[in-house]
This record gives structure tokens, sequence and C-alpha cells, in this order.
């Protein structure tokens, strides 16, 4: 860190963080942690890659059969393993589209707002309810006898036949709303963090040009919090790979396959048909996904913080 | 707190904004100051503007607020109320019905009569706070020496604990399922919080790391040059990261608190949560909808209280620490 090195702790005579005498220090600090986070996700990876090879023992001791590759090549001619790889994208490119620009949206108003503060509190509320809890809650507001929403888009003549939920053609979209309601407040909040770093005298120079509100937008304020917004859209795609609970408690996958993104259909074969092996098939090729995303993520985050230069690394 | 590592000159930065937060004032868009704008936008078109806006965040903050509305008011509801709808397109119907109701803990009394959903609360409880407690026990240290150490390998490191807590939550249980039915440690509250350790670490030792980094190293050295080890200076300036810990405690309780799949899969009847308990409402005889927006109320309540706490690390923690407040 630059901050570090700026340090005169070498002329005070004190340990620096990077002598080896620091190191002895240090180890003690660092490794208890990386032990604990090793057992519980490199062990399990190694595992998971076992039990792809493996028809998996149910019973209590029952021995594990190797398989060879017989879980993947079942994956790669699953018809349900792609149409729920089209499924995730599907939902996860709608609801991010929505979320990003309803939340732009929304930073840009409560940045101008008196009330900032107040309407923060009321927009992260939603974020503290329990998915699945989230998810039950719409799906009673969904409900095609007493459901509020349901009666609510009858009454405005929105929707003419059938309930929402039970509709291949809107379940998809009806979760994508839960996910916008609880979730489009995140991406607001992360936007108005890059706002409150758009150099104000270029905003003002934008105006006395004559620019509009719009224009000065896209040429002064979005350059600013374009990092935000990948931040943002990086994070939420991960999260539509990681949290499955909306799906659960509204459609279980239903009707007719139209909701089954893959992780819930991995969540299925694994924990309903106790597929593990295949189950472990399908994992891996998230986790894979995953970490594609997580290095974009990450690569985003360091450009806020400098790189440790080469020259740090060497001294050790 | 605004920080800037790269400089290390957080004060200079945070004082900059200031001054821009007083410029700045209640107009339409992250526009310029009030004088410059008004040339631009004159006085009836920017109170339209203001019109817009107002409906737009009103409008917003229903949208938000009525599904908490409807799971609170169904929650106090007798059942043949909360089921009862006005006909289609007769609003002023659905007025009366939604605010004109005599409430009843009768959903909330029968949760609790089963004798069962203490246990579960107790269950939430136990596996949250002490998955928290070990998380940031560990993560206090392990970030304090990534903060401060220089080593080789120090951005693998990095990314591999980053990416333990992005991994998708069911592809991280089916491995688990497997290693926890070995060790005999399915349906019980240990695998639950091991389970919840797996991202709770990464996430404290994450935040915990930005909390170090804006401590100043000449302040352990000061300490040091008095005598004081290590060890003793980096509990010296654990005041100085306490709101941090506080938060990341909080984060962490929240994580685990409202997880499904972990306790689904792996918690069975001993060590059922509240959300697993909440959602079995549903399969159990028919759909308690009055049961289930009772315990949905007692599952959220909690942590809508501490979300409130903790309401301005909030967002640097749902967003890994990429929105510094």
């Amino acid at each position: 860190m630059a901050v570090d090195t700026a340090t005169p702790g070498a002329v005070l005579g004190t340990p620096r963080p990077n002598t080896p005498r620091a190191r002895r220090y240090l180890a003690p600090l660092l490794l208890p942690a990386v032990i604990l986070l090793a057992l519980l996700s490199i062990y399990p990876f190694v595992w998971l890659i076992y039990m792809s090879f493996h028809a998996v023992g149910l019973a209590p001791g029952a021995p594990s059969e190797f398989v060879g590759l017989d879980n993947w090549q079942r994956m790669f001619t699953d018809s349900q393993y792609w149409a729920s790889w089209g499924v995730l994208a599907r939902y996860s490119v709608v609801s991010m589209v929505l979320e990003v620009g309803l939340g732009t949206l929304l930073a840009i108003l409560l940045n101008r707002s008196k009330h900032e503060k107040l309407l923060i509190t009321v927009l992260l509320m939603p974020m503290m309810m329990a998915p699945v809890v989230a998810g039950l809650l719409w799906q009673y507001l969904y409900n095609g006898t007493f459901g509020w929403y349901f009666w609510g888009l009858r009454s405005v003549g929105l929707l003419d036949e059938g309930t929402i939920l039970g509709s291949a053609d809107t379940a998809l979209w009806a979760i994508v709303a839960v996910d916008v309601w609880e979730w489009t407040p995140l991406v607001a909040l992360i936007v108005l963090s890059g706002l409150k770093l758009v150099p104000q005298d270029q905003l003002e120079a934008s105006w006395m040009d004559g620019a509009g509100p719009v224009r000065s937008f896209f040429q002064v304020a979005l350059p600013s919090i374009k990092g935000s917004l990948m931040i943002a859209i990086l994070l939420r795609f991960m999260d539509n790979i990681r949290i499955i609970d909306h799906f659960i408690a509204l459609t279980g996958g239903g009707p007719a396959n139209s909701t089954k993104v893959l992780p819930l259909y991995l969540y299925e074969q694994s924990f309903s048909f106790f597929e593990l092996g295949y189950g472990a098939s399908i994992a891996l090729t998230l986790l894979l996904v995953t970490i594609l995303f997580g290095k974009l993520v990450v690569n985003r985050f360091e450009e806020r913080e400098p790189r440790p230069s080469k020259k740090d690394e060497e001294l050790v | 707190m605004t920080t800037n590592p790269r400089t290390g000159t957080r004060d200079d930065v945070t004082q900059v904004q200031d001054d821009r937060a007083d410029v700045r004032g209640d107009d339409l868009l992250p526009g310029p100051a009030v004088d410059a704008r008004d040339q631009v936008v004159r006085g009836r078109g920017s109170r339209i503007a203001g019109v817009v806006i107002t409906a737009f965040l009103g409008l917003y903050v229903i949208w938000t607020l009525v599904p908490f509305y409807i799971m609170i008011t169904s929650s106090f509801k007798a059942s043949d109320a909360a089921f009862a709808l006005p006909p289609e397109g007769d609003w002023g119907g659905a007025v009366s019905q939604l605010f004109v109701f005599s409430p009843t803990t009768e959903h909330y009394r029968g949760l609790f009569a089963q004798g069962e959903f203490e246990r579960y609360f107790t269950n939430s409880v136990v596996a949250a706070v002490a998955s928290a407690v070990i998380s940031v026990v560990f993560g206090t240290t392990a970030a304090y020496a990534i903060s401060r150490g220089r080593f080789r390998g120090k951005r693998d490191l990095y990314f591999w604990i980053i990416s333990t807590r992005m991994a998708p939550v069911v592809a991280v249980t089916v491995p688990l399922y497997a290693i926890f039915k070995n060790f005999a440690l399915l349906n019980t509250l240990p695998a639950l919080i091991l389970a919840y350790t797996v991202f709770n670490l990464p996430f404290a030792i994450w935040i915990l790391k930005g909390f170090f980094d804006s401590v100043s190293y000449e302040i352990e050295e000061a300490y040091m040059v008095d005598g004081h080890s290590r060890w003793q200076a980096l509990w010296k300036i654990i005041p100085l990261v306490a709101p941090g810990l506080a938060a990341v405690v909080v984060l962490c309780i929240l994580l685990a608190w409202n997880d499904f799949i972990f306790a689904a899969v792996m918690g069975g009847e001993a060590a059922k949560t509240l959300p697993v308990a909440t959602q079995g409402l549903k399969s159990a005889s028919g759909i308690e909808w009055g049961q289930i927006m009772a315990a949905g109320v007692v599952t959220v309540a909690p942590m809508l209280l501490l979300g409130i706490v903790i309401r301005k690390y909030m967002v640097q923690g749902l967003t890994m620490g990429a929105v510094k407040q």
C-alpha cells in the first residue's frame, strides 16, 4: 500500500510490515483463517471434482462407484441443462436491465432529494428480508384467489386470463419483478456513491454550455459512474447465480420448466433426485462461470486500489 | 467516511466532498450549483420537474412498502378477512379492506402454540451468531495481516478469498452435504454454522481489511516504539475499527439468518431455522397464509432493526466493500 511505504518505520528502528521479523508476527495472524477457509472451500472443491466422476452412494457407508465421464456426457447431452442456462440468461439480463435503469434513475433523484437519508432507509428494507420470505410474500400477492397484485392487475385490465404464476408466459417475469423489488435499491445505492464523486465544476460547465440535463448526464456524469455501474451489474449477475430462494418459494421451476434456472435445476437434481454425482458436474460448470465473473469483479475492485508493485513483492 | 488508499489523503478528499455537498442544491439531476441552473431551466419548468420527481420517488416508496404493509396487516387479520378481496375494479372497497379490519393475534398464537417455533427461532439465533463470531474472530486477525503484510501471492490469496464468498450457494451445498454426511454432521447446528462460515469468513476478511487499511500504520508503530508487542499494538487499534467489527457482525448474522438452501438441505428437523420453517408452513396441511405472514414478520423484524442500527455500513457491506460510505 502506498500508505505503508510512506511510514518512516525503518527510520525509527521498528519492524516494518515487510521485514522477515514482521512476517513472523503476521503468519500466526493469517494462518488460522486461511486453514479454516481452505478446509471449508478447497477440500469441498476437491470432493466436488471427485463426485463428478462417480455415482455417489446414498445409503450410510455405501461406496461411490467410479463412472468415468458418464456424468459429464449426460450433462452435455441433457437438453434441460442447456435450456436452464437459457432461462438463467433471460432472467438475469431482463432483471439486470430493469434494475440498472430504474436504479440509476433513483440514484440521480436521491442525490437531489432533501430526504435522501430517510429514502435510503426505506430502500434498504427489502434487502433485509430473507429471500425465501420475500418469495412467499409475493406468492401471496400474486395468488389467483386472494392476491392483491393479482386483483390489481385484473382491475386495470392487464391480465385477462389465467394466474400470474400459473402461466409459462408470465411466471418468469413475475419473479423478475420480485428481484427488481428486492435489489433495485442496491443498484441505486451503488450508483449514488458514484454520483457523489462526479466533478461538479464539469457539470456546471456543461450546463453553462446549454446542454440539457439528459445530455449533461451522458457526457459528464456517466463516465464518472461507469465503474460503479459495472460493479452493480457484476454483483447482480453473481447473485442471480448464487441465490435461488425466490424461485423455490414462488414456482419451484414450473410451470413447464419455464422458470427452471440452472442453479435450481442443480438443486433439484442433487436434493430432490439425489443425483449427487450429476449435480457435482453441473455445480462445477456453475462454479467455473462464477470464477470468471469473480475475476472481473475483483479487477474492478482493484482499479480502486493500487496493485502491489513488483518492487513490493520482491522485498519479501 | 471516504478513504483514498491510493494517495492516503483521506481528510482532504472528504473535505472536498463536504464542500461539494454544500454547493449541491436541491435540484434536478447531477446538475450544477443552483444559480447556474436557473439560467438554463426557468421557474415553471423546474417546478414541474420537481413535482414529477417527487411523484416518482413517492411511487417508488409505495412500491417498496406495500408488500411490507400487506405482510404485516395480513398477519393480524382473521383468515376470512385476509383472504377476502373486493370485486375487480372496486377501488373504494379495496381501500377500506386494506385499512379497516379488527386485528387479531390468532396467527402468532397459532405459530407458537405448536411449541416448535421458539426452537426454530433459537436455532436461527445460534447458527447466525456462532458463525458471525467465528468469522469475525478469525477474520480480524487475517484482515490485519493482509492489510499490513506484503508477501508473494497476496493477490492470489485475495482472489481465492473473495471468490469463495461469491460461489453459488447450491454448488457449495453439494459437496458439503456429502462431507457432512460422512462426518455424521447432517441435521445438526454445527453443520449450519460451518456452512455459513464458508461465506461469512471471506466476507469478514474482505470488509475488515478495508477498515484496517484506513487506520494509519503510524499509530501501531507508536505503540511498538513504546515497547508494546505487535499483538498488543493490534489490540490497541481494535477500538479504531470497532464500527467495522460491529457492522461485519451484523452483516454476517444477516446472511446466515436469511439463508434458506443450507438449512433446508442440511438442517433437517433438528436444526430447522426460521426461513425453512416459514416455507414449511406451505406444504403442511394446506397453505396457512395467515401463519406464513406472521412467521415472515417474526423472521424479518429482527433483521430490519439490526439493519437500521448499522444503516451507515449496510451499503458498504452489501456491495462487498466496493462502495465506501
